[in-house]
């Protein structure tokens, strides 16, 4: 492994929100305008790259990763050594002057490749916590913090979530659930893609697109809409748009530290294709490993997780679950095509 | 043209038929920003196409907004915001959804010329 190289492991935090004015909870964050959002990207160190909007939700794509911005929700992705949970004060303080107030929190990441690289508050997970909660207004009260562990030692999920009295009972009848999924030592082949060709004057939009159709990530959703962006001189990232749903795919590919994420948030009464597109995307890296976290109330989204990998020469090595403040149960599981 | 370096907005149907007559006369290129208040990546964009317009005073650049005229969103088959259409004497000839502004300028010149 390399000595350093780019961390492609995100944090993502998920904050939800809700106000007395429904006029508000109609638009509500979509209205904060440019330059506070550029406030919050600069604490966070990252800039807006590409974006696109449709009747639920905005979605930018960014030079770490990726943003959401849904009336009363965001989620924030970013990768390398961004600082994302400074994120939450401005963030709080921008939605303060839309009358809308914070009722849940979700913070969640894998394990760093390049842990020593962080920077504070991301030093380390109890470091993260402390942070969190210091962060985080008192209504919050229902909080938890835990690190689900695997028998891949470079795989483990941490996971902080909190919740105010109100959302913990709306949370508990969602059926909204969310696939998170991190893949290493990917193909390398396949990793190739991920470049830019030598000497391409092609914007980063015109590359991503190209990216996008070539590798076949064009094909995971053929109803979304997609947002891609190449990077100079190798990386990439997308955000694909179908409804109110999303997903988003993030690529480091240079070798010895290759990673791809994937994620995707989708509705339990329609999750027929959640096998057919976890295959699709394993199509698109082949990784030699890979994790796999579902959050949700209802159990039955993780099953269907295994029945897909396996067959795929993706073998099953620890799978755990375990209950969070208003996101329900996290199912976190890690495969590798190795035998033992 | 009093437009001319500007973006136009169209703010009824017969304003925008009118713009669109003109512009496909004019056989300029016409680039429409469809846009929504609502909408972030929208906001992001309109500086960057105002100072298009003010460059390129040989395109038409047209802006509609898509809850004031529903109907021709509907028409256009638009969904996702800002969705950018170029046209040429009628006809459309490009499309860009989302705001890549790189992209946009990119294609702009491609069809100036073209």
């Amino acid at each position: 492994m390399a000595l350093s190289g780019f961390e492609g492991f995100e944090k993502r935090l998920e904050l939800h929100f809700s106000g007395d004015d429904p006029v508000t909870e109609g638009i509500g964050l979509r209205q904060i305008d440019m330059e506070s959002l550029e406030e919050v990207l600069d604490a966070v160190q990252c800039t807006v790259v590409s974006a696109v909007g449709n009747r639920y939700f905005d979605a930018y794509v960014l030079s770490e990763s990726s943003l959401f911005v849904y009336p009363t929700k965001i989620i924030i992705k970013t990768c390398g050594t961004t600082q994302l949970l400074k994120s939450i004060p401005p963030l709080l303080s921008h939605a303060r002057d839309m009358g809308l107030g914070l009722c849940g929190c979700r913070y969640t990441r894998g394990n760093f490749i390049f842990p020593k690289a962080q920077p504070y508050p991301h030093t380390s997970f109890r470091e993260e916590v402390m942070y969190l909660e210091q962060s985080l207004p008192n209504n919050l009260c229902y909080r938890k913090a835990c690190v689900m562990p695997s028998k891949v030692s470079s795989h483990s999920w941490h996971v902080y979530s909190a919740s105010d009295e109100r959302h913990m009972v709306l949370e508990n009848m969602s059926n909204v659930f969310t696939i998170e999924v991190c893949m290493t030592e990917l193909d390398r082949v396949l990793a190739r893609k991920f470049y830019r060709r030598p000497g391409d004057a092609n914007s980063g939009d015109v590359a991503g697109k190209e990216m996008t159709e070539l590798t076949g990530i064009g094909n995971i959703n053929s109803h979304a809409l997609v947002c891609d962006f190449a990077f100079d001189p190798c990386g990439y990232s997308m955000n694909g748009i179908d409804g109110p749903q999303y997903s988003t795919i993030h690529v480091t590919p240079e070798d010895g530290f290759s990673y791809a994420s994937f994620e995707c948030v989708g509705f339990t009464d329609d999750h027929d294709d959640i096998g057919e597109v976890l295959k699709k995307v394993v199509q698109v890296f082949r990784p030699a490993m890979m994790s796999v976290s579902t959050t949700c109330v209802s159990q039955d989204v993780w099953t269907c997780v295994a029945k897909t990998l396996e067959p795929l020469g993706l073998n099953c090595r620890s799978s755990m679950i375990d209950e969070f403040p208003a996101a329900g149960n996290v199912v976190f599981q890690t495969f590798t095509t190795r035998r033992k | 043209m009093a437009e001319e370096g500007q973006v136009i907005s169209c703010h009824t149907v017969e304003a925008w038929n009118e713009q669109l007559q003109k512009g496909n006369e004019s056989k300029k290129l016409v680039v429409v920003d469809f846009t929504a208040s609502w909408c972030g990546p929208c906001r992001f964009m309109a500086p960057i196409l105002a100072e298009l317009a003010k460059k390129l005073p040989n395109v038409i650049f047209l802006k509609v907004d898509v809850d004031e005229l529903k109907t021709v969103a509907t028409d256009w088959a638009v969904e996702a915001m800002p969705t950018f259409m170029f046209l040429k004497e009628g006809k459309i000839v490009d499309k860009i959804v989302g705001a890549r502004k790189e992209e946009l300028q990119q294609k702009i010149t491609a069809h100036m010329v073209a």
